[in-house]
């Protein structure tokens, strides 16, 4: 009974507080926010050294980079979807508006990428100071995302965690708002300017310019791009949400 | 008088139906209103642009003077309970009313955990595994401890046995009387809640059809039981709303009231006088109004209205 009985809570009177008590609500059921994503990184960290050791039994010396540091941004993905789909119902239910289960709501995931990011620097100093635990394998420390330090990989982290929360939070009120049909038009159009420019950039045989123009920007440069496109979703995503039925 | 919420030739259209037609209402300050109609006939849709859920195509409205849109002054002093309320993915019932008392200002910890224990209901279940009763305790209980100065209840008590639905309506008497506010009950239950509220609004195919008090909404018809040659002598010009007769008796129903001289011919005619129930004559006032309904009363009914 400790989340019931627990004395003072503080009356919410000013927006601002109300904004505050959005994150404390999404951090209410402490499952979505802080134990899921602590397990899928766990796990994730558990799975890739177990084989790291098994290949390093194996005798293979390598350096060994897995994938392994993304799978708790794909839960974010899910996250995203569900605060829209689930979270925005109940919020309209506790009489807030829009704007404040937004801020709210993006504050709530800030708080869980800083969470990840914090773990995913020590892991990676940790990998550094140790060559990978020994076995030459590293989970977060991942060369080209650290090259501007550990603090830019930390940004890097933080940042994919909320563009990853943010594209599900946005294509859920595409969802919601439009319906499955103009949802999967939207991701198709996305598609097809893809393929669009790939098309384009094969026949101006500039494939070897784009490469290098990844390499040039680096993994921080890459990083404020990936802040551009997360502003501009997100501000989409809100202004759909203001004219959105609960 | 001393409304709390103006609406002004609200209406809501949806893709091809119009939900709400160019309605005007107040509600006044701490009264408790049945909010009643038929499945569709636009009760939902009201309340949620009352509580800024929705918007509306055009009209205005006003909640304790201002706009509710995006409002958190307005909306922080009223709390709305759907009938279908989607809650977050794995959140329990402790952790809705954990949510609650974050947000409502006067929400009343004690009054909640009371009425966990009289509905019985599972705190550590995921509000997913909930029977479709204990899913209404969740919301009956945030609308009654959230005392917010107006409560929305739209059909709070869907799978809620008698015996819960009894508790509900005691609680939120009582608490009332101590707490007064404002609250918009929408039930299809008319009876059941009749001798709780203190006014009508009654919406049929988007339009307000009925604005006045219980009492005088149901003084406004009368029913008669007797021999039906006498009666249909005696109520000659009445408007009848309903008929029904079984043999030689019959039991009609009919607009108006009857002034003391009426009313001793009467019963000296050997005809019995019986108070109308509100459920009767709502249905039979939104009957009137509904092109469609079963053959054994259209017959009866007066035509004025139906061919609208």
């Amino acid at each position: 009974m400790t989340a019931l009985d627990s004395g003072n809570v503080t009356r919410p009177a000013a927006s601002h507080s109300r904004t505050l008590n959005v994150v404390r609500l999404q951090f209410v059921n402490t499952q979505t926010f802080i134990w899921v994503p602590a397990l899928v990184l766990g796990g994730a960290w558990v799975v890739t050294m177990l084989i790291y050791w098994i290949l390093q039994g194996a005798g293979v010396d390598d350096v060994k980079i897995g994938g392994g540091s993304q799978a708790p941004l794909w839960y974010f993905l899910a996250v995203g979807i569900q605060a829209m789909t689930m979270t925005f119902p109940f919020s309209q239910a506790m009489s807030l508006t829009r704007r404040e289960f937004y801020i709210g709501s993006l504050a709530a995931a800030g708080v869980s990428g800083l969470g990840m990011a914090v773990v995913f620097v020590l892991l990676g100093l940790l990998e550094r100071a140790t060559d990978g635990y020994g076995m030459n394998g590293y989970f977060a420390y991942l060369e080209w995302v650290w090259e501007a330090g550990p603090l830019a990989a930390g940004l890097t982290y933080f940042v994919l965690t909320m563009f990853f929360f943010i594209i599900g939070f946005w294509s859920a009120t595409i969802f919601k708002r439009f319906g499955t049909a103009r949802l999967v038009m939207v991701l198709l159009g996305i598609g097809l300017v893809l393929v669009g420019l790939a098309a384009l950039v094969t026949r101006q045989q500039a494939w070897p310019d784009v490469w290098s123009w990844f390499i040039d920007t680096g993994s921080l440069g890459l990083t404020l791009w990936a802040v551009l496109v997360s502003a501009l979703l997100a501000a989409g995503s809100y202004l759909t949400l203001r004219t959105m039925p609960a | 008088m001393n409304p709390v919420i103006e609406v002004r030739n609200l209406t809501k259209r949806y893709k091809d139906t119009l939900a709400l037609d160019n309605v005007s209402f107040d509600i006044q300050k701490d009264t408790i209103y049945g909010f009643l109609g038929r499945n569709g006939a636009g009760k939902t849709t009201a309340m949620s642009i009352l509580t800024a859920q929705n918007l509306p195509t055009s009209g205005q409205v006003r909640v304790f003077g201002e706009n509710p849109y995006e409002n958190a002054r307005v909306l922080s002093r009223m709390c709305f309970v759907r009938e279908s309320q989607k809650y977050p993915d794995d959140a329990t019932p402790r952790h809705a009313f954990a949510s609650a008392r974050l947000f409502f200002p006067r929400w009343d910890q004690e009054l909640a955990d009371e009425l966990i224990d009289e509905f019985q209901l599972p705190l550590k279940r995921t509000i997913k595994k909930l029977s479709r009763g204990q899913l209404s305790a969740v919301g009956v209980i945030i609308g009654l401890a959230s005392r917010a100065e107006i409560t929305f209840f739209d059909e709070p008590y869907l799978g809620l046995d008698a015996v819960a639905r009894q508790i509900f309506y005691d609680r939120l008497l009582a608490d009332y009387a101590e707490h007064p506010r404002t609250v918009l009950l929408s039930s299809h239950l008319i009876d059941e809640v009749s001798n709780l509220i203190e006014r009508v609004l009654v919406i049929d195919a988007g339009r307000i059809i009925m604005d006045e008090s219980t009492d005088d909404a149901r003084e406004q018809a009368t029913n008669v039981v007797g021999d039906a040659a006498t009666i249909e002598r005696a109520l000659q010009g009445r408007e009848v709303i309903h008929r029904e007769s079984l043999g030689r008796v019959a039991s009609i129903t009919f607009l108006g009231r009857l002034d003391d001289a009426e009313r001793a011919a009467l019963t000296a005619a050997g005809l019995e006088l019986a108070p109308v129930s509100l459920q009767q004559l709502i249905v039979r006032r939104t009957q009137q109004r509904t092109p469609h309904h079963d053959a054994l009363a259209a017959s009866d009914v007066t035509q004025e209205g139906v061919s609208r």
